[in-house]
Protein backbone atom coordinates (compact mmCIF):
# COMPACT_ATOMS: atom_id res chain seq x y z
CA UNK A 1 0.00 0.00 0.00
CA UNK A 2 1.39 3.21 -1.00
CA UNK A 3 -0.82 6.06 -0.12
CA UNK A 4 -1.06 9.39 1.36
CA UNK A 5 -3.91 9.96 3.53
CA UNK A 6 -5.51 11.27 7.28
CA UNK A 7 -5.76 8.09 8.76
CA UNK A 8 -3.88 6.63 11.25
CA UNK A 9 -2.76 3.09 9.78
CA UNK A 10 -2.72 0.19 12.05
CA UNK A 11 1.04 -0.80 12.04
CA UNK A 12 0.60 -4.59 13.14
CA UNK A 13 -2.00 -5.57 10.81
CA UNK A 14 0.85 -4.33 7.98
CA UNK A 15 3.46 -6.70 9.41
CA UNK A 16 1.13 -9.55 8.99
CA UNK A 17 0.43 -8.47 5.28
CA UNK A 18 3.95 -7.52 4.70
CA UNK A 19 5.05 -11.54 5.28
CA UNK A 20 5.04 -12.70 2.01
CA UNK A 21 6.66 -16.31 1.23
CA UNK A 22 10.63 -16.45 1.56
CA UNK A 23 10.40 -13.26 4.26
CA UNK A 24 13.18 -13.67 7.17
CA UNK A 25 13.08 -9.54 7.84
CA UNK A 26 10.36 -7.30 8.24
CA UNK A 27 11.65 -3.50 9.19
CA UNK A 28 9.35 -1.03 10.24
CA UNK A 29 9.79 2.49 10.00
CA UNK A 30 7.45 4.80 12.69
CA UNK A 31 8.31 8.90 12.02
CA UNK A 32 6.71 10.55 14.95
CA UNK A 33 5.57 14.35 15.67
CA UNK A 34 7.95 14.66 18.24
CA UNK A 35 7.18 16.76 21.31
CA UNK A 36 9.54 19.85 20.68
CA UNK A 37 7.03 22.46 22.59
CA UNK A 38 4.95 22.13 19.53
CA UNK A 39 1.11 21.72 20.04
CA UNK A 40 0.39 20.49 16.51
CA UNK A 41 2.26 19.83 13.00
CA UNK A 42 0.18 20.74 10.01
CA UNK A 43 1.44 18.26 7.00
CA UNK A 44 0.47 19.36 3.50
CA UNK A 45 1.37 17.61 -0.01
CA UNK A 46 0.80 17.65 -3.36
CA UNK A 47 -0.84 14.78 -3.33
CA UNK A 48 -0.81 13.50 -6.88
CA UNK A 49 2.79 14.19 -7.04
CA UNK A 50 3.98 12.74 -3.76
CA UNK A 51 1.72 9.53 -4.78
CA UNK A 52 3.53 8.94 -7.92
CA UNK A 53 6.98 9.78 -6.48
CA UNK A 54 6.55 7.46 -3.53
CA UNK A 55 5.29 5.06 -5.86
CA UNK A 56 8.40 5.37 -8.04
CA UNK A 57 10.27 4.98 -4.79
CA UNK A 58 9.29 2.09 -3.50
CA UNK A 59 9.40 0.20 -7.01
CA UNK A 60 13.27 1.34 -6.92
CA UNK A 61 14.15 -0.27 -3.48
CA UNK A 62 12.11 -3.47 -4.16
CA UNK A 63 14.60 -3.55 -7.39
CA UNK A 64 17.54 -2.60 -5.81
CA UNK A 65 17.22 -4.60 -2.35
CA UNK A 66 15.52 -7.05 -2.88
CA UNK A 67 12.37 -6.39 -1.17
CA UNK A 68 9.27 -8.82 -1.34
CA UNK A 69 6.94 -6.30 0.34
CA UNK A 70 6.85 -2.40 0.43
CA UNK A 71 4.19 0.18 2.50
CA UNK A 72 4.32 3.52 2.45
CA UNK A 73 1.30 5.25 4.79
CA UNK A 74 2.38 9.27 5.18
CA UNK A 75 -0.23 11.37 6.53
CA UNK A 76 -1.28 14.68 6.33
CA UNK A 77 -3.65 17.13 7.97
CA UNK A 78 -2.94 18.05 11.91
CA UNK A 79 -1.26 15.48 14.22
CA UNK A 80 -0.55 15.84 17.99
CA UNK A 81 2.77 15.11 19.54
CA UNK A 82 3.39 11.18 19.50
CA UNK A 83 0.76 10.57 15.97
CA UNK A 84 2.64 8.49 13.37
CA UNK A 85 3.84 10.67 10.33
CA UNK A 86 4.92 8.40 8.20
CA UNK A 87 5.56 3.91 8.53
CA UNK A 88 7.47 2.28 5.75
CA UNK A 89 7.08 -1.37 6.11
CA UNK A 90 9.62 -3.84 4.29
CA UNK A 91 10.23 -7.34 3.58
CA UNK A 92 13.40 -9.18 2.62
CA UNK A 93 14.79 -12.15 2.92
CA UNK A 94 17.44 -11.35 4.80
CA UNK A 95 18.12 -8.53 7.50
CA UNK A 96 20.62 -6.49 5.43
CA UNK A 97 18.23 -6.01 2.20
CA UNK A 98 15.14 -4.86 4.87
CA UNK A 99 17.28 -2.51 7.05
CA UNK A 100 19.07 -1.28 3.76
CA UNK A 101 15.67 -0.60 1.54
CA UNK A 102 13.86 0.78 5.01
CA UNK A 103 16.55 3.30 4.78
CA UNK A 104 16.82 4.24 1.37
CA UNK A 105 12.63 4.45 1.17
CA UNK A 106 13.44 7.52 4.32
CA UNK A 107 16.08 8.93 3.02
CA UNK A 108 14.33 9.52 -0.98
CA UNK A 109 11.45 10.54 0.15
CA UNK A 110 13.22 13.45 2.32
CA UNK A 111 15.35 14.29 -0.44
CA UNK A 112 12.03 15.21 -2.92
CA UNK A 113 8.57 14.19 -2.28
CA UNK A 114 6.36 17.48 -2.15
CA UNK A 115 5.18 16.82 1.12
CA UNK A 116 5.57 20.10 3.83
CA UNK A 117 5.65 20.05 7.54
CA UNK A 118 4.22 23.48 9.89
CA UNK A 119 4.79 23.44 13.48
CA UNK A 120 2.46 25.33 15.25
CA UNK A 121 3.01 26.26 18.63
CA UNK A 122 0.52 28.56 21.43
CA UNK A 123 2.75 31.85 19.40
CA UNK A 124 2.04 30.85 16.07
CA UNK A 125 3.49 28.50 13.46
CA UNK A 126 7.07 27.69 11.22
CA UNK A 127 7.73 25.77 8.65
CA UNK A 128 10.25 23.15 8.87
CA UNK A 129 12.86 23.60 6.56
CA UNK A 130 13.79 21.13 4.23
CA UNK A 131 16.91 18.96 4.48
CA UNK A 132 17.85 19.60 0.58
CA UNK A 133 18.17 22.15 -1.38
CA UNK A 134 16.91 20.84 -4.88
CA UNK A 135 15.22 23.81 -5.89
CA UNK A 136 14.67 24.72 -10.11
CA UNK A 137 17.78 27.30 -9.81
CA UNK A 138 20.27 24.32 -8.94
CA UNK A 139 21.67 21.93 -11.60
CA UNK A 140 20.58 18.45 -10.85
CA UNK B 1 -6.28 29.11 -23.07
CA UNK B 2 -6.83 28.04 -19.16
CA UNK B 3 -3.86 27.51 -17.09
CA UNK B 4 -3.59 26.14 -13.32
CA UNK B 5 -1.10 27.98 -10.91
CA UNK B 6 -1.00 25.75 -7.64
CA UNK B 7 1.37 27.01 -4.50
CA UNK B 8 2.40 25.04 -1.50
CA UNK B 9 3.13 25.57 1.84
CA UNK B 10 4.77 28.82 2.91
CA UNK B 11 4.30 30.39 -0.73
CA UNK B 12 0.61 28.77 -0.17
CA UNK B 13 0.07 30.71 2.65
CA UNK B 14 0.81 34.39 0.93
CA UNK B 15 -0.16 33.91 -2.50
CA UNK B 16 -2.91 31.24 -2.54
CA UNK B 17 -3.79 28.40 -4.91
CA UNK B 18 -5.47 26.64 -7.28
CA UNK B 19 -5.15 29.66 -9.22
CA UNK B 20 -7.38 29.40 -12.82
CA UNK B 21 -5.37 31.78 -15.19
CA UNK B 22 -6.98 32.67 -18.39
CA UNK B 23 -4.01 34.00 -20.96
CA UNK B 24 -3.75 34.18 -24.74
CA UNK B 25 -1.21 32.34 -26.91
CA UNK B 26 2.24 32.49 -26.16
CA UNK B 27 2.58 32.98 -22.27
CA UNK B 28 5.13 32.60 -20.67
CA UNK B 29 5.46 30.36 -17.37
CA UNK B 30 7.98 32.43 -15.70
CA UNK B 31 6.44 35.55 -16.35
CA UNK B 32 2.72 34.21 -15.40
CA UNK B 33 4.21 32.99 -12.12
CA UNK B 34 5.95 36.65 -11.98
CA UNK B 35 2.20 37.98 -12.59
CA UNK B 36 0.52 36.32 -9.83
CA UNK B 37 3.31 36.58 -7.51
CA UNK B 38 3.34 40.64 -7.37
CA UNK B 39 -0.40 41.03 -5.86
CA UNK B 40 1.36 39.88 -2.67
CA UNK B 41 4.80 41.71 -2.00
CA UNK B 42 6.16 39.01 0.37
CA UNK B 43 4.96 36.33 -1.64
CA UNK B 44 6.88 37.94 -4.85
CA UNK B 45 10.04 38.26 -2.39
CA UNK B 46 9.41 34.69 -1.11
CA UNK B 47 9.59 33.46 -4.72
CA UNK B 48 11.54 35.79 -6.35
CA UNK B 49 15.14 37.64 -5.87
CA UNK B 50 15.51 41.39 -6.40
CA UNK B 51 16.49 40.89 -10.34
CA UNK B 52 13.17 38.85 -10.87
CA UNK B 53 14.52 35.42 -10.79
CA UNK B 54 13.39 32.69 -8.81
CA UNK B 55 15.13 31.69 -6.13
CA UNK B 56 17.81 29.00 -6.62
CA UNK B 57 15.61 27.10 -3.69
CA UNK B 58 12.44 27.54 -5.63
CA UNK B 59 10.89 24.23 -7.01
CA UNK B 60 8.93 24.52 -9.94
CA UNK B 61 6.79 21.76 -11.91
CA UNK B 62 4.81 21.84 -15.09
CA UNK B 63 2.12 18.58 -15.23
CA UNK B 64 3.72 17.08 -12.18
CA UNK B 65 7.58 17.35 -13.45
CA UNK B 66 10.25 19.47 -12.48
CA UNK B 67 11.75 21.90 -14.94
CA UNK B 68 14.94 23.91 -14.18
CA UNK B 69 14.70 27.54 -13.90
CA UNK B 70 16.60 28.24 -17.21
CA UNK B 71 13.50 26.37 -18.98
CA UNK B 72 11.00 28.22 -16.72
CA UNK B 73 11.85 31.34 -18.75
CA UNK B 74 11.78 29.78 -22.22
CA UNK B 75 8.29 27.73 -21.62
CA UNK B 76 5.48 28.68 -23.38
CA UNK B 77 2.41 27.27 -22.09
CA UNK B 78 -0.52 24.99 -23.40
CA UNK B 79 -4.03 25.02 -22.90
CA UNK B 80 -4.47 22.89 -19.50
CA UNK B 81 -1.25 23.23 -18.34
CA UNK B 82 -0.85 22.76 -14.36
CA UNK B 83 1.95 24.91 -12.83
CA UNK B 84 2.95 24.54 -9.10
CA UNK B 85 5.42 26.37 -7.42
CA UNK B 86 7.19 25.47 -3.92
CA UNK B 87 9.75 25.72 -1.22
CA UNK B 88 12.09 23.00 -0.59
CA UNK B 89 9.86 19.72 0.52
CA UNK B 90 9.66 18.38 4.19
CA UNK B 91 8.44 15.32 4.26
CA UNK B 92 8.97 12.29 6.58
Amino acid sequence: MITIQTEDVDIGALITSAKKSGTGAVVVFDGIVRDDDITEMELEAYEDVAVRELEEIAAMAKEQFSLLHVDIIHRIGRLSPGENILVIVVSAGHRPEAYAGSRYIIEEIKKGVPIWKKELTKEGGRWVPGEHGHGSGRSH
Amino acid sequence: MSVKVRFFARFRELLGTDIIVDKGPEAGMADLVREIARQNEEGYKAVFDEQGRFHEFVIVMRNGKRVLISDVEKIILTDGDEIAVFPPVAGG
